[in-house]
């Protein structure tokens, strides 16, 4: 009886109910009966919450929306819905009651989903950004990462190759805090750490966590912030049906303007006497670029009871990419199911499946020597004078340079497959022991399996020389990772305390497999089948676990909605942390005041909301590979005697002291909305010093080692900015709605400490470059800076030349910095900066009627781009641009294009340009047909649109798109090779027309 | 439902009890390794291997020697840029090449001093473990005998580095004192090396010793470089070295391992590893452009001797046969040199290097990964060595003039057929007469197999060679610069104890 009754009262308390329940009537009871509608499109509200203001008396919508309410005497009722703005209505004589509820998008009473748990946007003290399943969903993308760019203060996001399907997305959160570690910002999908992204389709939101105070749950992991993804979940009330679908046609954004066969054979014979043109004329960006498709199709359903709900979703993507022969196909199905198996019990099940297979071609050649140049940066180095074929049918390679495979052949012939599968599934279960003591425990599973399969026929040089070479290369990786903390919630008088403590566990597997052969009777068996090669290549395979133990906590103090407190600690155990470092603890705290709340405020007709943040707290970078601090032999390909022989060779020296990178952040904000909240705004200010960085310290080279470097803990780096959100509803009629989201950041760069304060020179230029030094890291100086010699034009007769390189009239004039001279490697100075001085976005909604549109711009300024593509065309070694036209002759002189030579692939300021631009990211056009044309079909809801991504730019960078990303896969290159520009995948225009259904 | 929650509650905990250690499966540990003398084996193979990498022997110090000296120029003139600045000496503390080689050279004596340190750390029969140790001592040995040629003072490690600070501040060891570490190594490593190994790619006592007449010979020390010497000529049997009979199948990659003239080779065996190891090139460098003749492609007309080098060797010296290419084959035809530019812009009009390409067995395009085993010292060079050195201490000792004949006598041999020419030296030759004979012999016998650089450095021939009139006239040759290479300059800016840089950079 007991344990009835109180599951009854739950009933009442927290979850609302779809019937109304009994309670005691007097005389002058009466009923009240409306309908809850959205504003938005006036359809009904299931499940919204009306209350008896100030009790928790109430009941439910039902499917349509409806409600009815038995109610005593003079009250107001309270209506409510996750996602809307509660509306208070004052019950006068009617007994009908009908409720529009307005989006509380951007609002405050929306709900924030923060690690371990979630929390009302109001009482938030850390600094916070949420993304929208409609932003995210604004035009197709294959991956959410994507759809951030331009969305949040604070947050850059670029493509690292342009345009290419499946190109991995960089993400940095107020900078990068780090030199060498990863830099890339933690995700977290519905509470798993580390878990694959889903389609975006299927995300409800994304939570930007950025400063120490929302990051210092995650600990060891939180230093580059923390991307909280919550997908769809269902909904008590009618099943939905949703199928979105989407057709993009796609073109090459920008081509370099390079000679044509006539313009290169003069241009070639002004420095190779009796060059004799070749019979062709190609231009080679024409072959290989093509108009690209993407098809994205999303089928889902959702719904449920109060005890069970579903989100079941399947969504297909296929890309074909914009250069011949590159494309992507994805799979992906995600699968929420939430029960309550009794008031006390609550569980759930997150299921994710993924499959997709790319195509790729190759771009961005770390080296493009001989047979080793990519697609892209072939198509401009190549001869235009050469057509795709000889005459005996092979393939026409390079006659200038390196000896490279011309890019159609290169494009068509090289097979470079990646098939990645991934599947996750994340159980939880929930009890609730006393109220407000909820125990939470989470266990979950992923595993990932990806595989490179690549063969390079004998119809190109490298495979010529080999009789093809097939190579399969394997990555599977799994994680375990459980979760179990204790959230307690408790109101003290005016107060209320919210504790959370916890322990998790994750480990993770990784195992690599390499497979290889070379020596093929014939190039059909592509890499499927490498015992048909006659000369294996030597196998490989590797196996790396790693394991984090952590204690967590939070306290969360809210007093009377003026005062706020959060604490956080957690306390990380690693195995990849050295001998003497294995744990690692990281507090952080933060205060909030309302002061919007406080009574001289309170009633203020313009100010809303007004709330002042300050936190400070220390997070972790770990990035330490495993085994990374152990000394190391390795295992070295060794023929003696003409046969391969054991052999080893030390590769690592051991660091027993090698710690994480500690980043101490302050962030200071404040929130203010006027109007009743139509206008927001945001701003915050925050330093971030990373100590301790860890650092792939170029060791002198006679230490010994093949590759001499060491991890250390040396040198600080700070980042330090400003962010500005703004977001005004500036028209809000029921036929016609303008919202406008605005944000800007500025993030300043710089490293406080090195090693001995030594500067360090780091390599980024393409290998056949031949060039040890392109950027450096300099105290004072952000990370990246170009690193070159100063080019001042053109020598002109009758100059005093330093010595030391070109001295005669055409040359090109490189400044004799120390003034000894002489020019040598102690003239090469700081000639860029890749770090913008700010990004911003814009965005703005429309709604007429049924209309919508949207118009998306996104701006980086102030950010240097370093272009190798120019680099080499101006070598000499290449076909070149239309600047050579221009060229200095002994008639030509007032030019700033040296006379046509060979010359070295030196870097110098003369490759260095300005690479901001402003872009139209996207404008779309919707038209929502009308619900009284629907309601006969019994489909509730049709949009079409088109829209258009990348429309229009605004740059005077030269090379082809100014978002680049070269020699930046990995994480010392990510950090360091900033701005960098060769070979990329074309950035591209879409076009696309879509249409979403809802049942 | 509390069974529930203590079942949750223990699963969490079972799947967490870890101390964290990381116990790697499949990764070999330094101070764990070295339980056998086999191991010290594995240790000083990688000594080994790192020689064989495109970073050294394959390809960057060995074309830099070939550009250097007056036996090869640039063939190709559009090639890179870091290999025309070492051919006229226009090299700067950037030089790629060196960039390349210096590490490398410190890789090759890295795992050198591992070897030896792990030889202190397994038991076992001294002897046997001495004479593993032995072969890394000569590794050493060799890499710093390179560098010292090339660098003059260089920072000189003998240890096996575990901390980095140990060694972040040293200075350069002055020239003298590393020659006289070399010979000290090579002492070791003729003391403990056995007289003959299974292979030709392991040194033995007969290889120290060659190695210590070399030494001596560029310090000048002509007795020692001829007590060395002779101890090998004197042992020629118990070494089983001698002199093949035809001087062709020295430079036919099928029978080199199965030389008995090699005191030393350098294996490659037409394949390599991701990376560097394993990769030659330098059939392709001195390959011809637009020649068919082989399976393997075309080469790159980079290294390709002047015309004089050419001319002035006897046509009827079949060595002269044996070390040039002087047609090629182009769409079935045979191509005379004189007409090679017919067959691609990037080709020159003067006969090719050889010895690389004409036999270079199984090999990648271009004939990059080939098959060819490289001699670090021959048979040929210690009768040189002992000639030269005798001469200087007794001249024109029958003795030495005998050494140079066996030479001769071998080329006489035109594959099988006995020729009347070149003829022997004749006896009673003036002591300058024969040390210059000796010297030319050297230079012909031993052409583009990397020591003549050193020759021209060791008896300043410089500014002779590198005249108007030389062998291959360079303009900016400066003797005060360009005996020494430049220093890489980034290492200096490591370490600035290390400067100031060689003079002129």
């Amino acid at each position: 009886m007991l344990a009835t009754k109180k599951i009854k009262k739950k009933h009442w308390l927290l979850f609302g109910l779809l019937f109304v329940m009994g309670i005691n009537v007097n005389a002058q009871e009466r009923k009240i009966t409306g309908k809850v509608t959205s504003s938005e499109d006036g359809l009904g509200l299931p499940g919204a919450n009306v209350l008896i203001k100030g009790t928790r008396i109430g009941t439910s919508t039902d499917l349509d929306g409806s409600y009815e309410l038995t109610v005593n005497g003079k009250i107001t009722l309270e209506f409510n819905f996750i996602g809307f703005d509660t509306k208070d209505v004052v019950v006068g004589n009617t007994n009908t009651i009908d409720v529009a509820l307005n989006s509380s998008v951007n609002t405050l009473s929306e709900i924030v989903v923060v690690g371990y748990g979630s929390q009302k946007k109001s009482d938030i003290t850390g600094s916070v950004s949420s993304v929208k399943s409609a932003e995210l969903t604004a035009y197709p993308v294959l991956s959410a990462e994507q759809a951030l760019q331009g969305r949040s203060a604070g947050v850059s996001v670029q493509s690292n190759n342009g345009g290419e399907p499946g190109a991995p997305i960089k993400i940095r959160i107020r900078g990068g805090t780090s030199i060498n570690a990863s830099s890339d910002a933690l995700v977290v999908v519905d509470g798993f750490v580390g878990g694959t992204m889903p389609p975006p389709e299927d995300i409800a939101s994304m939570e930007i966590l950025k400063d120490a105070s929302a990051t210092a749950i995650y600990g060891s992991r939180g230093s580059n912030g923390v991307i909280m993804v919550t997908t769809k979940k269902g909904k008590a009330g009618k099943p939905t049906i949703e199928l979105n679908t989407s057709y993009s046609s796609q073109q090459v954004n920008n081509t370099l303007d390079v000679l044509n066969a006539d313009q290169f054979a003069a241009y070639r014979a002004t420095y190779v006497p009796g060059y004799v043109k070749g019979s062709a004329d190609t231009n080679w960006q024409d072959v290989i670029y093509r108009a690209g498709a993407i098809s994205n199709t999303q089928l889902s359903f959702s719904g449920g009871s109060d005890d069970v709900r579903y989100y079941v979703s399947a969504n297909y993507f296929n890309q074909e990419g914009v250069i011949i022969n590159s494309d992507l196909e994805r799979y992906a199905i995600t699968s929420n199911v939430d029960f309550k198996i009794n008031d006390k019990f609550k569980a759930g099940i997150n299921v994710f499946g993924n499959k997709s297979k790319r195509s790729g071609v190759s771009t961005q050649a770390q080296t493009g020597g001989t047979g080793n140049a990519d697609v892209v940066s072939s198509a401009y180095r190549f001869a235009p004078d050469l057509g795709i074929y000889k005459q005996d049918g092979t393939y026409t390679t390079n006659s200038l340079g390196d000896d490279i495979d011309n890019p159609y052949a290169s494009a068509m012939e090289r097979v470079n497959e990646t098939t990645f599968t991934a599947h996750r599934t994340n159980f939880y279960a929930a009890y609730e022991f006393i109220k407000g003591l909820e125990f939470k425990t989470t266990f979950g599973l992923d595993a990932t399996n990806s595989k490179l399969g690549q063969f390079i026929p004998t119809t190109l040089i490298v495979g010529a020389g080999v009789g093809g070479q097939a190579e399969i290369t394997e990555t599977t990786r799994s994680t375990i990772l459980s979760e179990n903390y204790l959230t307690y919630k408790k109101d003290i008088g005016l107060g209320s305390l919210t504790l959370l403590g916890g322990y998790s566990y994750q480990k993770n597997r990784t195992e690599e497999l390499y497979a290889g052969s070379q020596g093929f009777v014939t190039n059909s068996v592509s890499y499927h089948n490498l015992g048909a090669g006659s000369n294996p290549l030597i196998p490989g395979s590797e196996l790396t676990e790693q394991e984090l133990a952590s204690l967590f906590g939070r306290i969360n103090y809210d007093y009377n909605d003026k005062y706020l407190f959060t604490f956080t600690a957690r306390r990380d155990g690693s195995s990849n942390f050295s001998e003497n470092n294995k744990y690692a603890f990281f507090p952080s705290g933060a205060i909030g005041w309302n002061m919007g709340n406080e009574n001289f405020l309170k009633d203020s007709k313009i100010i809303s909301n007004f709330k002042w943040r300050a936190s400070y707290g220390a997070t972790g970078n770990p990035s330490i590979a495993p085994y990374g601090t152990l000394a190391r032999f390795s295992e070295t390909y060794a023929v003696i005697g003409d046969q391969v022989t054991n052999a080893v060779a030390v590769t690592s020296l051991a660091n027993d002291d090698l710690k994480w990178e500690t980043s101490y952040q302050a962030d200071f904000g404040v929130d203010i909305s006027f109007l009743d909240n139509k206008i927001n705004f945001t701003a915050d200010y925050y330093s971030i010093i990373t100590k301790d960085l860890l650092f792939a310290r170029p060791l002198p080279e006679y230490v010994g080692l093949a590759n001499p470097y060491q991890i250390q803990n040396v040198g600080e780096l700070e980042n330090k900015g400003f962010e500005f959100a703004l977001n005004t509803k500036n028209i809000t009629n029921a036929d016609f709605k303008w919202t406008t989201d605005f944000n800007i950041s500025f993030n300043k760069n710089k490293i406080n400490k090195l090693p001995n304060d030594e500067d360090i020179l780091i390599a980024s230029a393409p290998g056949h470059f031949l060039q040890s030094d392109s950027q450096i890291l300099r105290v004072g100086e952000s990370v990246g800076s170009f690193y070159g010699y100063i080019y001042d034009g053109v020598i002109q007769a009758g100059q005093t030349i330093p010595v030391g390189y070109e001295n005669s009239p055409g040359g090109e004039l490189l400044r004799d910095v120390n003034e000894d001279g002489k020019i040598n490697s102690d003239d090469k100075t700081i000639i860029g900066d890749p770090t913008p001085d700010f990004i911003a976005g814009f965005n703005n909604d429309f709604k007429y009627k049924n209309f919508d549109m949207n118009i998306f711009f996104q701006a980086s300024v102030g950010g240097d781009i370093l272009n190798y593509t120019l680099l080499e065309m101006a070598s000499g070694d290449s076909n070149a641009t239309t600047e050579v036209l221009n060229a200095w002759t002994p008639t030509n002189t007032d030019t700033n294009v040296p006379m046509n030579a060979r010359r070295a692939k030196r870097i110098t300021s003369r490759y260095v340009y300005d690479g901001s631009y402003i872009r139209l990211k996207n404008i779309s056009f919707g038209y929502n047909l009308p619900t009284d044309f629907l309601s006969t079909t019994g489909i509730e809801k049709i949009r079409v649109y088109v829209s258009a991504q990348n429309l229009w730019t605004q740059t005077k960078y030269p090379g082809a798109d100014p978002e680049v990303n070269y020699q930046n896969n990995n994480n010392v290159r990510s950090n360091t090779n900033l701005g960098l520009d060769y070979g990329s995948y074309p950035n591209v225009k879409t076009f696309t027309m879509g249409i979403n259904f809802k049942f | 439902m509390k069974k529930i929650i203590i079942c949750i509650f223990s699963a969490a905990l079972l799947i967490s009890c870890s101390d964290l250690e990381e116990n790697p499966v499949g990764i070999l540990a330094p101070k764990s390794f070295f339980k056998s003398p086999s191991d010290v084996q594995a240790a000083v193979n990688g000594s080994f291997a790192y020689m064989a990498s495109e970073k050294y022997w394959g390809r960057k110090l060995t074309v830099s020697l070939l550009l250097r000296g007056d036996m090869a120029d640039i063939g190709d003139q559009t090639t890179s840029i870091a290999r025309v600045e070492v051919n006229k000496f226009t090299m700067t503390d950037e030089s790629a090449m060196v960039a390349s080689f210096w590490p490398q050279s410190y890789a090759i004596i890295g795992a050198a001093n591992q070897a030896i340190d792990g030889a202190k750390r397994v038991t076992g029969k001294e002897a046997e473990i001495n004479a593993i140790a032995a072969q890394a001592y000569f590794a050493r040995a060799f890499a710093y005998y390179n560098l010292v040629r090339l660098f003059g003072a260089i920072p000189y490690i003998d240890f096996a580095v575990s901390n980095v600070n140990d060694v972040n501040t040293l200075s350069k060891t002055p020239e003298n004192e590393v020659y006289n570490k070399i010979i000290s190594d090579l002492q070791y490593a003729k003391q403990w090396l056995p007289n003959k190994q299974k292979v030709k790619s392991l040194p033995t006592k007969g290889t120290a010793a060659a190695y210590l007449a070399s030494v001596y010979l560029t310090l000048g020390d002509f007795q020692n470089a001829y007590t060395e010497s002779k101890y090998v000529i004197d042992n020629e049997t118990t070494f089983g070295l001698g002199l093949e009979a035809d001087f062709q199948d020295l430079f036919r990659s099928t029978k080199t391992a199965t030389l008995k003239e090699p005191l030393f080779t350098i294996d490659f065996i037409g394949q390599s590893r991701v990376g560097d190891l394993g990769q030659d090139y330098l059939a392709s460098l001195t390959g011809i452009r637009g020649d068919q003749s082989h399976s393997y492609g075309e080469g790159w007309s980079v290294a390709v001797p002047t015309l004089k080098v050419f001319n002035d060797w006897d046509a009827r010296d079949y060595r002269r046969a044996v070390s040039f290419d002087t047609t090629a084959v182009r769409n079935g035809k045979v191509v005379d040199y004189t007409k090679f530019t017919s067959m691609s812009s990037l080709a020159v009009n003067r006969p090719h290097i050889a010895k690389y390409n004409r036999y270079a067995g199984v090999a990648g395009s271009n004939g990059r990964e080939s098959d060819n085993n490289y001699f670090i010292m021959r048979y040929a060079e210690v009768l040189l060595i002992a000639a030269e050195a005798l001469n200087e201490i007794t001249p024109g000792s029958p003795e030495a003039t005998g050494y140079v004949n066996r030479l001769l006598l071998r080329a006489r041999n035109k594959g099988g057929k006995m020729s009347n020419f070149p003829v022997d030296v004749p006896a009673g030759l003036s002591q300058t007469d024969l040390r210059a004979r000796i010297l030319n012999e050297r230079r012909l016998e031993l052409a583009f197999e990397f020591g003549r650089w050193f020759d021209i450095k060791r008896l300043k021939l410089g500014s002779e060679v590198f005249s108007p009139t030389g062998n291959e006239p360079q303009p900016n040759f400066d003797p005060k610069r360009d005996y020494y290479f430049p220093l890489p300059g980034d290492e200096l800016n490591r370490n600035p104890n290390l400067l100031p840089n060689n003079a002129g950079y």
